[in-house]
């Protein structure tokens, strides 16, 4: 009983000492740092704060800091920016955008300097000039080929798996689908519709089975057949521009996988951002 | 009084218009000294150049004639090239290559024509002398009237930035430590990648898999370094700029061995030329800078009051530097995510074969498009710890608008961007010579070359002026390497056709096939390397050299040069063990170069009933992979036993009171590293042997066994405490329990 006593004396003892035991050179300073809420304050706390080094205590309806730390170790400057690393912008840094981005919906408090906004200008304009030329071009194309709704599908079906999102990529399917059966075959020239023929019946099985599931790993292996009979198509009719038939050769358990893209460069829709890159071109589709 | 003042500039009036009449030859002074340097809290030695690190920035004007005057006071010699520049042979500045070292309190001058523009930088290349602060920039500009000169380019304000880092460690013993497999580095990077990480991040099995494969645990990098820097400096600001304004950055990575990826914060990056070679202007949201390679970057200032940071990260993400731009609070950019060593470690076991080579798949990769270690970014693979947030929330939402982490439309440059605003084709009707070259290596004995041959055990290449030289490289080691050619410039054929950039140092990712070309248009004898300097110091160097070229006066004995130069990268490390431990001492010596090995090991009881015992081994290692290493030993031991006979697992006899034997024998590394040895002594006796020492069961704990035809046995663990001190305990058949400190150099 009495060592019992002892040890809690010494427990005590020891974590009273441990709670005095505060940083060597001391420094104290309030600052401002944006931010809203509880949760803000656990999240600013946690990036100022290093044992035997700094500590910070953030009031959420002042939004002042004061933070206390040693100064011989660190500096006020550097504890703001791991703050602002974290998402919070103070009277030294800003935090980048997209850290501020990803702060929970709660925490996204109103920033002093839109950054966004100033920064994205000359770019937007150019975006806007580039998204112009290219409607332009996809509406004179489609009085062309009556087989541009399903090769648009086909690619929105493409890069729903690319971001491994089953529900998208359902969708997309059936919008497939759709496109599939609304193709003019009058409209097709004889070569281009033999080889329709031969397809049609694989690509619109393959489109519903995609379209009927959001397990992602079911998709991808009816999207390899699709792809197959997509590119006996294509390599017949006429593209708006140039197309890429790719290959990865871990898909399909091993045995490698085929896609069409309109890009050069690889997004594997068999893996997704496991292995974005994995792939090779093997043949080009001219215009 | 007036006679003298009217003398002085009539004097003055004759200087100038010899400056203006004659070419302008601009000189500089290099006073190359011994100085302390505090960059990590402790104080170090390194090298200053007019007391500065980097070294002053260099600055002249196509035409101009340089004179460089190095003034050596150092206690060893040195010696500066100019990386990426046109100069006659004798200029390069490679020792026992293209002259002789610059010896303490010698002065040498290095005098050419300036006769390309760009930004280009210079370092020492005599030993590891970069590594301490011998880099500088060297900015090379256009003339005004240059019909080349862009508008909007070239006329912009600009800085020179170059990269570096710094470890507080001697390099010469970062060399050391390299060649003798010490993971004290990956300990301070936290990349052991040890068999209890691996279970904790659900990955037993793919560690297991890449021991069984032969594989030490994967990175991106070799060394730990305690600072990155920019400009001699981990956070810096050039407040000189103005919002809306556009900058140049003239970026050169001066780093030893660190590839840099480049991010800015305040919008895209164009990159407006590279290696010095001016490139039509690509925008990119981030780059990789290998070593030794240059880039020229346009960024914008957006906004007022505001500066942004320019951020360095090394590619093993352990650190960072930045450089602000702009006046004002700053804006930070987001730190790159830790590498997932485990998702790289899964790629390369499933890209490697069981025989040490590697296979590609069919997948052709070249030119930096392909990426591997993509599996390893979070910021475009996906958080390892959001995966089971995110696959909870797929299933209950749409999950196609939300903001996720990861951004798979970053442009990050790849050389298949890079096309040269001009045509950059070789003469047609020049005779064509064909080469090829396998880059090799093998992680574990830090051996690199190339067709499995270092710089000494080759010859100089032959080439012939007027020839079009095309070289075809295929890396089939495991890391990736920046090879540099020196005194020309080589197109990149890249799929630019006519256009096709021209670089002089190629980075080469493993699995990648490259081809360059370049016309052999100066003589000499120039080097051609990798030029991460631990590499090279390892010998994956070649020199090609014209024929019949004339002598060069600095350098009258050539052959013997070339001797000195080989002997340079393949020089022998030393390395030494004990375990001074309650039941004895348990140590090694071993001394090896590329191929060779001297070891010497024993086991000292602390009396004669545990006996004495030491083992010798003089051996050579074998193939590219150098699992096979034939020997010869001596063995000599000694223990009090009483006449007691011990009997082997092949019924053979042996007396352990007294022995002294010859034998032939040979280890192997078999599947999970474990060393198998086989031994016939001069006395007919037989001895097999299992060992492996260093199994990594935690990032600071080693297991180690060993079990012999001989019956006897060891197993042990070791904590490591810092880079040459452990604490061990082992069980020992012949000397029974034990514990004690392991001292390691």
């Amino acid at each position: 009983m009495k060592s019992i006593k002892i040890i809690s004396l010494v427990l005590m003892a020891l974590s009273i000492s441990a709670s005095f035991a505060q940083v060597k050179n001391q420094k104290s300073e309030n600052v401002k740092i944006l931010g809203n809420c509880s949760m803000c304050k656990s999240t600013i706390e946690k990036a100022g704060s290093i044992d035997n080094e700094s500590s910070v205590n953030w009031d959420k309806d002042s939004k002042v800091a004061t933070l206390t730390y040693d100064s011989v170790k660190t500096s006020k400057e550097d504890i703001l920016k791991r703050i602002a690393l974290v998402g919070y912008d103070n009277e030294s840094f800003l935090a980048p955008e997209d850290t501020y981005l990803n702060l929970p919906s709660c925490c996204q408090y109103d920033r002093a300097v839109e950054v966004s906004a100033n920064m994205d200008k000359p770019k937007s304009d150019m975006a806007f000039m580039d998204h112009s030329a290219h409607a332009n071009k996809i509406i004179e194309v489609q009085g062309a080929n009556p087989l541009s709704g399903v090769y648009d599908n086909y690619f929105a079906v493409k890069d729903a798996l690319v971001k491994t999102d089953g529900v998208l990529a359902s969708t997309k399917a059936k919008m497939l689908l759709n496109a599939v059966n609304e193709v003019k075959m009058d409209q097709l020239s004889m070569d281009v519709h033999m080889v329709w023929m031969k397809v049609l019946k694989n690509i619109k099985e393959d489109a519903a089975k995609i379209a009927d599931t959001k397990v992602i790993g079911q998709q991808r292996s009816h999207f390899h057949s699709l792809s197959k009979n997509i590119y006996e198509i294509m390599k017949v009719s006429k593209q708006e521009s140039t197309i890429y038939y790719q290959f990865c050769p871990m898909a399909n358990n091993g045995m490698g996988a085929n896609w069409l893209s309109k890009e050069e460069t690889i997004k594997n829709p068999y893996y997704g951002s496991q292995m974005m890159g994995c792939g090779k071109i093997v043949e080009t589709l001219e215009e | 009084m007036n006679k003298k003042f009217k003398c002085l500039i009539v004097f003055i009036a004759i200087l100038s218009t010899h400056i203006i009449t004659a070419q302008n030859i601009v000189r500089y002074d290099l006073t190359v000294t011994d100085t302390i340097v505090n960059y990590s809290g402790k104080e170090k030695r390194a090298i200053a150049v007019n007391g500065l690190i980097p070294m002053p920035t260099l600055t002249f004007t196509e035409g101009d004639i340089a004179e460089i005057v190095v003034h050596n006071k150092l206690k060893e010699s040195t010696s500066l090239h100019w990386h990426g520049l046109y100069l006659p042979n004798k200029e390069d500045g490679v020792p026992y290559l293209t002259q002789m070292p610059i010896e303490p309190n010698e002065t040498f001058t290095y005098r050419f024509p300036i006769i390309q523009n760009g930004t280009h930088w210079y370092h020492s290349h005599s030993g590891l002398q970069e590594q301490i602060g011998m880099y500088g920039s060297l900015i090379l500009l256009k003339k005004k009237d240059d019909p080349t000169f862009r508008k909007g380019i070239d006329d912009l304000p600009e800085a020179p930035i170059i990269l570096s880092e710094w470890t507080d460690i001697k390099p010469e013993n970062v060399h050391r430590m390299l060649h003798n497999a010490n993971d004290w580095s990956a300990i301070k990077k936290g990349t052991v990648q040890s068999y209890s990480e691996a279970i904790k991040a659900g990955h037993f099995k793919t560690k297991l898999g890449n021991e069984w494969k032969r594989m030490l645990a994967m990175d991106v990098s070799d060394v730990y370094y305690d600072k990155f820097l920019i400009n001699g400096e981990n956070e810096s600001k050039l407040s000189q700029f103005k919002a809306g304004e556009k900058v140049r950055l003239r970026i050169s990575n001066g780093g030893a061995s660190s590839y840099f990826w480049l991010n800015y914060a305040g919008g895209k990056m164009t990159v407006v030329a590279n290696d010095g070679n001016d490139v039509e202007p690509v925008e990119v949201d981030r780059l990789i800078i290998g070593v030794s390679e240059t880039y020229d970057v346009v960024v914008t200032i957006p906004n007022e009051n505001t500066a942004y940071e320019f951020l360095a990260t090394p590619e093993d993400r352990t650190k960072s530097a930045s450089i602000y731009l702009g006046n004002g609070i700053i804006q930070l950019k987001s730190r790159m995510p830790k590498l997932k060593y485990f998702e790289g470690m899964k790629m390369m076991n499933d890209m490697m074969n069981m025989d040490g080579s590697m296979d590609d798949m069919g997948m052709d990769m070249s030119l930096q498009k392909m990426d591997m270690n993509t599996v390893m970014y979070p910021e475009i693979s996906g958080h390892p710890d959001m995966k089971m947030d995110k696959r909870q929330m797929d299933e209950k939402m749409d999950h196609s608008k939300h903001s996720t982490n990861t951004d798979q439309d970053l442009v990050t440059l790849n050389y298949g961007m890079l096309k040269a605003p001009f045509p950059t084709t070789l003469p047609k009707d020049a005779p064509v010579r064909e080469l090829r070259f396998e880059l090799t290596g093998n992680m574990n004995r830090y051996v690199w070359s190339m067709d499995n041959k270092v710089l000494s055990e080759s010859d100089k290449i032959l080439i012939k002026k007027g020839e079009n030289v095309r070289i075809t490289l295929y890396n089939g080691s495991m890391m990736r390497h920046p090879m540099h050619l020196h005194g020309h410039d080589f197109r990149v054929l890249n799929g630019q056709g006519e256009n096709a950039p021209l670089k002089n140092v190629l980075d080469i990712m493993p699995m990648e096939t490259d081809t360059i070309e370049f016309l052999a248009n100066v003589e000499g004898d120039w080097f051609f390397h990798c030029h991460i300097l631990y590499h090279m110091m390892a010998g994956m160097n070649r020199v090609f050299s014209y024929e019949n070229q004339a002598p060069n006066p600095y350098l009258p004995d050539k052959k013997w040069a070339y001797k000195k130069l080989q002997a340079e990268s393949n020089k022998l490390h030393f390395m030494a063990e004990n375990d001074f431990a309650t039941n004895g001492n348990d140590g090694m010596l071993m001394l090896q170069n590329t191929r060779w090995s001297f070891g010497t090991e024993w086991r000292l009881g602390y009396h004669d009933e545990h006996g004495y015992e030491a083992e010798t081994h003089i051996g050579r290692y074998l193939g590219k992979n150098q699992w096979l290493m034939p020997f010869v030993g001596f063995d000599w031991r000694y223990r009090k036993q009483n006449g007691e006979v011990e009997k082997n697992l092949f019924g053979q006899t042996n007396t352990k009171d007294q022995r002294a034997v010859l034998s032939l024998g040979a280890e192997y590394t078999l599947p999970l590293l474990v060393k198998l040895q086989g031994e016939i002594f001069n006395d007919g006796n037989v001895r097999f042997q299992l060992m492996r020492e260093d199994i990594p069961i935690s990032p600071r704990i080693r297991w180690a066994f060993m079990v012999n035809t001989d019956k006897e046995y060891m197993t042990g663990l070791k904590y490591i405490v810092t880079r040459n001190m452990g604490i061990s305990t082992h069980y020992d058949s012949d000397m029974g329990f034990g514990f004690g400190t392991t001292i390691s150099y």
